[in-house]
């Protein structure tokens, strides 16, 4: 029997029982999609339909479509990739070390931020494919046997690495999320009839939810919480090798792994929220995604938001220090250089607009939260946008110095991703379980507040 | 078939017979089909594959042709040329390149019958083996689409029978009427094509020939006439010369033989440890020319100061003094104490129009000494024989009507006259006029006949650049059209059957060779007497005919010509000036349809696809004018639209707009590219002067923006030039050298031994390196279009040079110096940064000449995923374009930014790239080097070492059963310099050039471009040093 | 033991009964056939005396498996199958085989852990359970006792559940 400190506030409110817990949760699977996910599903398919056009039009035209030149060969491709890994970051995270440190708050968030996970990840990769200048040969990245003999990938590249990192945290994040919606299945399973039962008679494989079952699963999930957590710091740290093991100044830095790391997380959470504070309000949740729960993930914020602060810092303490003309002129360049609107808009969404969660006020209220969330992830975007675009556009040889752009399909490109994130999540929201029933029952009896 | 019924079938299909089959049986490779695009206009295709094909066996049937066929059996190939074409093989025929007075001796590569690639000469001891610019690209001119396929009459396609028939109809009309008939004509270097034209004279009496060169030097013409009695050029010799003194003579880039000049001065800027002296170069001009940009003291004056400057300099040297208004100038001074300290070792050159200027220059280097050392008039050069006046006559006579017929030979006025205009309106009045245009340009379409002349790759030809000095030019391929040599129609006119070969052999032979080999001469491309100190035939030398000159031969007039010099010029003018010039990629304007030369970055500005109205930084902010504003400039009735360019080092009030741009009738590259710069020059005092004064320039408040190739000016106090002064030099050679170290727990160390890995990998065989000197490199561009032709390098067009996406492999960086820049390397938190990034109003230029540096620790290697870019055991930077999928992740890891991605489709893409002509149209195709890929959408490319030619070289070697003998190979850059400044080589061959270089002559001079990276570049440069004293 | 019968069940509504139930039982040296949970309740699997699952160790074989594919896989192609010169560097440049190494290692023991738990308890999308009791994977507890396994007759067993509070007892039949 669990104990629980009666200091500690409910994480469930309104003395909801297990059944409760049932019913609110699948009736958003079983009942009618409502008028406003009817909406909200409607934009996302008009935003995918633009952007793939754009982004076909990329594809056919090539590369050339976007703003790129020969000095500035990346811009916003990797800098929306990397962000998207970012956002990613935040499920795993969430669901893996809180579950290694027995956090329950995060049982009621942990679905939804594993699915968005998933989908990040699936956008992120989008953009793998989309910046390469022959995407029909993009399988060429993998060890496959070939036709040419003995051609083999160069494991020595970053990208490498990151191919690598990218797929494997993909398949585990699904795998991870998966095992956890097949007892939630079954009781979806149990409820519903025909096809529906048939299909999520097929999703749910076969669980009886046996003691014997249960235990195995835990076992499970705790071995891959366990190997995830590293996971998810070795994806971004390799994600930020692609820039600390190259040569240009602004992007060769020591420092990279634990700040992009940090950075990933302080995104991700800000996902989380953004998307969280929406769907409790959509399908009335309110009573599982609780002002606690905000508030503990508004500290995370807080607390990664400092860390990156920090890392900013610090580049321009070495850069100084180091003595090196170019990493000198590049701190300079990004901070009163052509791009200074780029780091003035990051510094001010990442450094400054967090510390106000330091208020109680502020980190205890929705809307300055949801506001906040996005003003973060803006920042985030501009982080990415001012360490690849204002290293690369004025590097080591003046002559070659040039300014970057973009075009419309840049535009389009991203916005393909958000309609095809938009798309996946809503289809989600509406069909699976958005919190994961199972491990909430687990802890109604110990932190519901009775009903008075 | 009774007793034999054999039949063979290619197959089953054939057997059946089925339909398909029989269609399919035709075309060979179904693979070949393509895409069905648009096949609208005839060339843009990428579509009609039959156009190809048809053209490719017309190409190949040509030469195997032309192999049995006179004229062309006697072609002696230049190279051990095997007996007939072999394919794969690439021969080489030494030829003359003449544009005009522009002259260049070159070998022509052609490849299965087609030339593709031109080489300098080096048995020529006029060019040495140098070429340009614009002789690089002469051989894309070839396969131009807009040169029309046959003679034309009215427009009319007409055969050249009845052409003949009507012209020399007309002709004889007009002779016995009795009224004037005219051959209008550039300069002309060819003795044979001058006889050719006494021949058409002595048949038609009545005819005169006039010569008028677009950029032309008659005020020289007339100077030396009134000081020698001769109207012709002295020949020049820089490389005697200790200390050079140029007034607005551009002699680097465009004034009269710069492929001549350039590698005679480089001679004179080249150190090494057996040779520490340089020559010290004096600059006054208004713009910044090439020139201008490589010499050591430069005064920027304005036009209507030049008169005075030369006769200041003049009082000084001379014994005798001039009553002009003193000119106070630091470096005037300087340049007058260097010169009478090298009496007989000093040149000085005006580029003036003004006779009266020239008339003081040639007595300057007369009081000097100079004559006969430095330049001489004995052994003249004809590479300008332009007369202004007769040509200006010439125009008075035609609306005079006195002239009744004209034939245009190898010019055309109506575009690069001021008086093109009025010319254009009375040429139709005409009852004969002819044209040898290859196109129908801006005269050509005001004429009644066209009889298009052979390209010279076509045609068979000779010149006389110097005095003695003959030169050869041969066929490469059959006459792609049906073309004519010019000299044929005019002989044919003059009712001599002869063709063109024989005619030009017998002259040779008569009154040139004086019994020496033809079959020699022919094989070496040169012929030179002069060099040789044998006797030249004077007969053939060919001077400007005196009645024309309006000026008596006498002995120097110092009070007329004081007089005039006053009159014309005045030490402070206030208005805004108008300065001529000509730029190195377009000069004249007779390649406008050239898109290699359109897209080739000017050396100073930088820019392409546009001339511009160059104003100095002082100007435009007065002004507050910036980059790209659209201004109106107008100097008498004359007025064009132009982008603003703020070109550091012009002089102060004063605005440089380019000649040759602005053609309307030249074809598809050429036609309204920037704007006709020509009626600006006026005709005063018997000269076509190439400055006004009194000009206004207004904003007309929209923006024209510019493409350049780099948009950033100055070095932000980075060592990436290491120069230094000669004075420095000679106490140590090492002196402005930057050594980076990096710190370690045990002290400081060269980059080099920071590393982690102990290097596995050598280079045992061969070790390709390249030894540039940034002294010799002059910045002149022929090393880009080399590289472009040799590698296929598409053109990209204006837009997408603004995108900042040229596809060059080789770059020339240009750096001005700045005021900003700090004692201390990269000193950005003292130094003001963006001062750093504004250039002096009068900067110290450098050149840097920039590829891929083939690093042996290349970045780029370690970054593809693919393994795509990886190192070669000759220690070449390999690029894998088969197996790259186009990150780009190796060009954002270039340190030197030298790698270059196809953004698009380049090649069969005419819808976007009609500008790419030699990868969009079925003709300009021929001129792709088969041994290059031409890079598909998607994947990065850059510069090989132009591997395909060290090949070549090891093949050769192979087969011969020995080394490589150094020299034997070398890239398409190092090819073309005329100036010698880039040394190619296996460091591996310990008597190399490059290797006596980096380890002998230049040790200390030698150093690569960003060190401190580690990344160990097979490229080397050698210290920037200039003869300036302390500043 | 009775014709038909085969198991007998109770439902439990609390955590906590089930919990002292499971303890009573056993210790009335009934063999408790299985218990059907809607979560993973605490405890349970102690109270039943299952021994903690080897699956952590299949997954720690799959991970060694993974470390070893990744190092010879790179060793191999880069090292002996085709050497290039790449940057300068080393053929064998073990530094920056890490990553992959931990990334394949992560991924071999997840999939394969995964794979083993699915078999293992025979989880799969063609079959189908059937529940004793359907609540039991929505608030309720489900104990199941076999007759098979134990000597006393249905009635007993079901007084046995009772009385350890179980809210209903139901008897499962073949047909």
């Amino acid at each position: 029997m669990q104990v629980t400190s009666s200091v500690r506030p409910p994480l469930v409110t309104n003395g909801k029982t297990k059944k409760d817990v049932t019913d609110d949760i699948c009736k958003q699977v079983e009942g009618k999609p409502s008028t406003a996910w009817k909406i909200a599903f409607t934009m996302a398919l008009i935003m995918l339909t633009y952007g793939g056009y754009c982004l076909w039009t990329t594809w056919y035209e090539g590369i050339g479509m976007w703003g790129l030149n020969k000095t500035i060969g990346w811009s916003w491709d990797i800098t929306n990739f990397v962000w998207w890994v970012g956002i990613g970051h935040a499920g795993t995270l969430i669901s893996a070390i809180l579950l290694l440190f027995r956090q329950k708050w995060r049982t009621s968030i942990n679905r939804a931020a594993e699915a968005m996970t998933i989908f990040a990840v699936l956008c992120a990769a989008t953009f793998i494919i989309a910046h390469m200048g022959r995407p029909w040969v993009g399988h060429w990245v993998l060890p496959l046997p070939n036709a040419y003999g003995s051609l083999w990938q160069n494991f020595n590249s970053a990208l490498m690495w990151d191919v690598f990192a990218i797929s494997t945290y993909f398949t585990v994040s699904l795998v991870f999320w998966y095992v956890g919606l097949i007892p939630d299945f079954a009781t979806i399973r149990e409820r519903a009839t025909g096809i529906r039962r048939k299909i999520y008679g097929a999703l749910s494989m076969n669980w009886d939810g046996s003691a014997k079952t249960w235990s195995r699963y835990e076992a499970v999930s705790l071995v891959l919480a366990g190997v995830s957590t590293p996971l998810v710091l070795s994806v971004h740290t390799i994600v930020s090798m692609d820039f600390a093991t190259s040569i240009i100044p602004g992007w060769h830095a020591t420092i990279f792994p634990p700040y992009f790391v940090a950075g990933a997380i302080f995104s991700g959470f800000a996902m989380v929220l953004t998307l969280m504070l929406v769907i409790r309000v959509v399908f009335g949740l309110e009573d599982y995604i609780t002002i606690n729960h905000i508030e503990s993930m508004n500290k995370v914020i807080v607390c990664t938001g400092s860390i990156v602060g920090i890392a900013y810092i610090t580049e321009f303490f070495i850069a100084w220090y180091s003595g090196v003309p170019y990493e000198k002129y590049t701190f300079i360049n990004r901070a009163l250089g052509p791009y200074w609107w780029a780091y003035a808009t990051m510094m001010t969404c990442n450094v400054i607009s967090p510390q106000l969660f330091w208020f109680k006020k502020v980190r205890t209220s929705i809307l300055w939260t949801f506001v906040l969330s996005i003003v973060v992830n803006i920042g985030m975007w501009f982080e990415r946008f001012v360490i690849i675009c204002t290293s690369l556009h004025r590097d080591f040889l003046p002559s070659s110095w040039a300014y970057f752009s973009p075009t419309l399909y840049d535009v389009g490109d991203y916005l393909f991703t958000f309609g095809f994130f938009f798309t996946c999540f809503l289809l989600f929201a509406k069909y699976f379980p958005v919190i994961n029933m199972a491990e909430v029952k687990a802890i109604v009896d110990s932190s519901s507040e009775k009903k008075k | 078939m009774k007793d034999n019924n054999k039949v063979f079938w290619k197959g089953v299909e054939e057997l059946g017979n089925s339909p398909e089959f029989v269609k399919n049986a035709q075309n060979e490779f179904p693979e070949f089909i393509p895409l069905q695009k648009n096949n609208s206009s005839e060339d843009s295709n990428g579509t009609d594959r039959r156009d190809f094909l048809k053209l490719l066996g017309f190409s190949v049937a040509a030469v195997s042709l032309a192999a049995c066929d006179a004229p062309i059996k006697k072609a002696i190939p230049y190279l051990n040329k095997p007996e007939e074409i072999e394919p794969g093989i690439a021969n080489y025929y030494a030829s003359t390149y003449v544009d005009g007075g522009e002259y260049c001796s070159v070998l022509v590569k052609t490849r299965e019958g087609r030339p593709i690639k031109i080489e300098g000469n080096k048995l020529s001891s006029v060019t040495k083996g140098g070429t340009s610019a614009r002789a690089q690209a002469s051989v894309l001119s070839l396969y131009d689409t807009a040169r029309i396929q046959g003679p034309l009459a009215k427009g009319k396609t007409i055969t050249w029978e009845a052409l003949d028939g009507q012209v020399s109809g007309e002709l004889a009309k007009v002779a016995a009427a009795g009224s004037g008939i005219r051959i209008v004509s550039q300069t002309i270097l060819s003795p044979t094509t001058k006889k050719a034209i006494a021949d058409f004279k002595a048949k038609y009496p009545t005819t005169e020939h006039v010569q008028y060169d677009s950029n032309s030097a008659y005020g020289i013409l007339k100077a030396n006439y009134s000081s020698f009695g001769k109207a012709v050029l002295p020949s020049y010799d820089f490389s005697k010369a200790n200390v050079i003194v140029s007034f607005s003579a551009d002699f680097l880039g465009t004034w009269i033989s710069p492929i001549e000049f350039m590698s005679q001065y480089a001679a004179t800027r080249k150190l090494s440890k057996s040779k520490k002296t340089m020559s010290a170069h004096y600059q006054f001009e208004t713009n910044l020319s090439l020139t201008g940009s490589n010499a050591d003291y430069r005064q920027p004056i304005k036009p209507s100061q030049e008169g005075l400057f030369v006769a200041e300099l003049y009082n000084r040297i001379a014994s005798n003094k001039l009553a002009t208004s003193a000119i106070k100038s630091e470096i005037l001074d300087k340049a007058a104490s260097d010169l009478l300290a090298n009496k007989g070792k000093s040149l000085v050159v005006s580029g003036s129009k003004d006779v009266n200027v020239q008339i003081l220059i040639n007595e300057i280097n007369k009081a000097l000494g100079n004559y006969d050392n430095t330049l001489s008039i004995e052994s003249p050069s004809f590479q300008k024989q332009g007369n202004d006046e007769q040509m200006n006559t010439f125009v008075e006579e035609v609306i005079a009507g006195k002239v009744k017929a004209v034939i245009f030979y190898g010019a055309n006025p109506v575009f690069d006259h001021p008086r093109g205009a009025e010319l254009s309106k009375v040429l139709p009045q005409l009852d004969l006029s002819v044209s040898f245009a290859d196109r129908v340009d801006e005269t050509a379409a005001f004429v009644q006949f066209v009889a298009p002349d052979h390209h010279y790759l076509e045609a068979w030809s000779d010149a006389e650049p110097k005095a003695g000095f003959y030169s050869l030019g041969q066929p490469t391929i059959k006459p792609i059209f049906a073309t004519r040599a010019a000299q044929e129609s005019l002989l044919t006119w003059a009712g001599n059957s002869k063709d063109y070969y024989s005619y030009l052999k017998s002259n040779w032979t008569t009154s040139i060779l004086g019994g020496s080999s033809w079959d020699q001469a022919l094989q070496d491309g040169v012929f030179e007497p002069a060099a040789k100190g044998m006797a030249v035939h004077s007969d053939s030398t060919a001077v400007v005919a005196e009645p024309h000159i309006s000026l008596k031969s006498s002995s120097f007039d110092a009070t007329s010509v004081e007089a005039a010099i006053n009159k014309t010029y005045t030490s402070n003018s206030s208005g805004v000036e108008l300065k001529l010039y000509e730029k190195i990629g377009v000069g004249s304007g007779s390649q406008a349809n050239n898109p290699w030369l359109q897209e080739l970055p000017d050396p100073i500005s930088k820019a392409t696809w546009d001339n511009y109205a160059a104003v100095s930084m002082k100007f435009a902010k007065e002004k507050s004018l910036s980059q790209g504003d659209a201004v109106t400039v107008k100097s008498g009735k004359y007025e064009v639209v132009l982008p603003v360019l703020i070109q550091p080092g012009q002089a102060y009030n004063t605005v440089s707009i380019a000649i040759g741009y602005g053609r309307s009738k030249s074809g598809r590259c050429g036609d309204n590219v920037g704007k006709n710069a020509y009626p600006f020059s006026t005709f005063v005092d018997g000269s076509l002067l190439d400055f006004a004064t009194g000009v206004s320039i207004t904003a007309t408040g929209d923006k024209l923006p510019l493409a350049q190739t780099q948009t950033h000016q100055t070095l932000m106090a980075r060592p990436i030039i290491q120069d230094t002064i000669l004075s420095e030099y000679i106490k140590d050679p090492s002196s402005g050298r930057y050594f980076p170290h990096v710190s370690t727990p045990d002290g400081k160390v060269a980059p080099s031994q920071v590393d982690i890995w102990k290097d596995q990998h050598h280079q045992p065989n061969h070790l390709w390196s390249m030894s540039i000197d940034l002294n010799s490199c002059l910045g002149c561009g022929a090393c880009v279009i080399a590289c472009q032709a040799e590698n296929n390098v598409p053109v990209v067009g204006k837009r997408e040079v603004m995108n900042s996406r040229e596809m060059h492999w080789i770059r020339i960086d240009r750096y001005y110096s700045s005021e900003a820049e700090p004692k201390e390397i990269g000193e950005y938190f003292n130094g003001d940064v963006f001062k750093m990034e504004e250039p002096e109003e009068n900067p110290q230029v450098t050149f840097q000449p920039m590829m891929c540096q083939h690093c042996n620790h290349a970045p780029c290697e370690t970054v593809c995923p693919v393994a795509a870019t990886t190192h070669s055991s000759e220690g070449l930077n390999q690029m894998t374009y088969n197996r790259c999928i186009g990150t780009r992740y190796c060009a954002n890891n270039c340190p030197y930014k030298v790698r270059r991605f196809n953004w698009f489709k380049y090649f069969d893409n005419a819808e976007m790239f009609d500008k790419n002509v030699s990868m969009n149209t079925s003709l300009g195709r021929m001129v792709l080097n088969p041994d290059v890929t031409v890079r598909s959408r998607g994947v990065m490319e850059k510069c090989s070492f132009c591997v395909q030619k060290i090949q070549e070289g090891k093949l050769k070697a192979k087969k011969e059963k020995r080394h490589i003998m150094d020299g034997e190979v070398t890239t398409a850059c190092a090819a073309a310099c005329a100036a010698g400044a880039i040394l190619f080589g296996d460091l591996r061959d310990k008597t190399g050039k490059v290797f006596m270089e980096r380890n002998e002559e230049n040790l200390e001079r030698t150093y690569t471009v960003l060190e401190e990276l580690n990344v160990q570049p097979n490229v080397t440069y050698l210290t920037k040093i200039r003869n300036i004293n302390k500043a | 033991m009775e014709k038909g019968k085969n198991l007998v069940f109770g439902v439990y509504d609390e955590e906590a009964v089930l919990l002292h139930a499971v303890d009573k039982i056993r210790g009335k040296g009934v063999k408790i056939h299985e218990v059907y949970t809607p979560y993973p309740v605490h405890g349970l699997d102690d109270a039943l005396g299952y021994h903690y699952s080897n699956l952590p160790i299949a997954g720690f074989l799959f991970g060694v498996t993974g470390t070893i594919t990744a190092l010879t896989m790179m060793i191999y192609t880069l090292g002996f199958d085709w050497p290039m010169d790449i940057g300068g560097k080393p053929h064998i440049p073990l530094p920056a085989f890490i990553p992959i190494t931990f990334e394949l290692t992560v991924l071999f023991c997840a999939l394969g852990m995964t794979g083993t738990f699915f078999v293992a308890s025979n989880l799969n999308p063609w079959t189908q359970p059937k529940l004793l009791d359907p609540r039991s994977v929505d608030d309720k507890f489900v104990l199941a006792l076999d007759l098979a396994t134990n000597k006393q007759t249905s009635a007993q067993l079901s007084s046995i559940l009772s009385e350890t509070g179980a809210s209903e007892v139901k008897i499962k039949s073949d047909n």
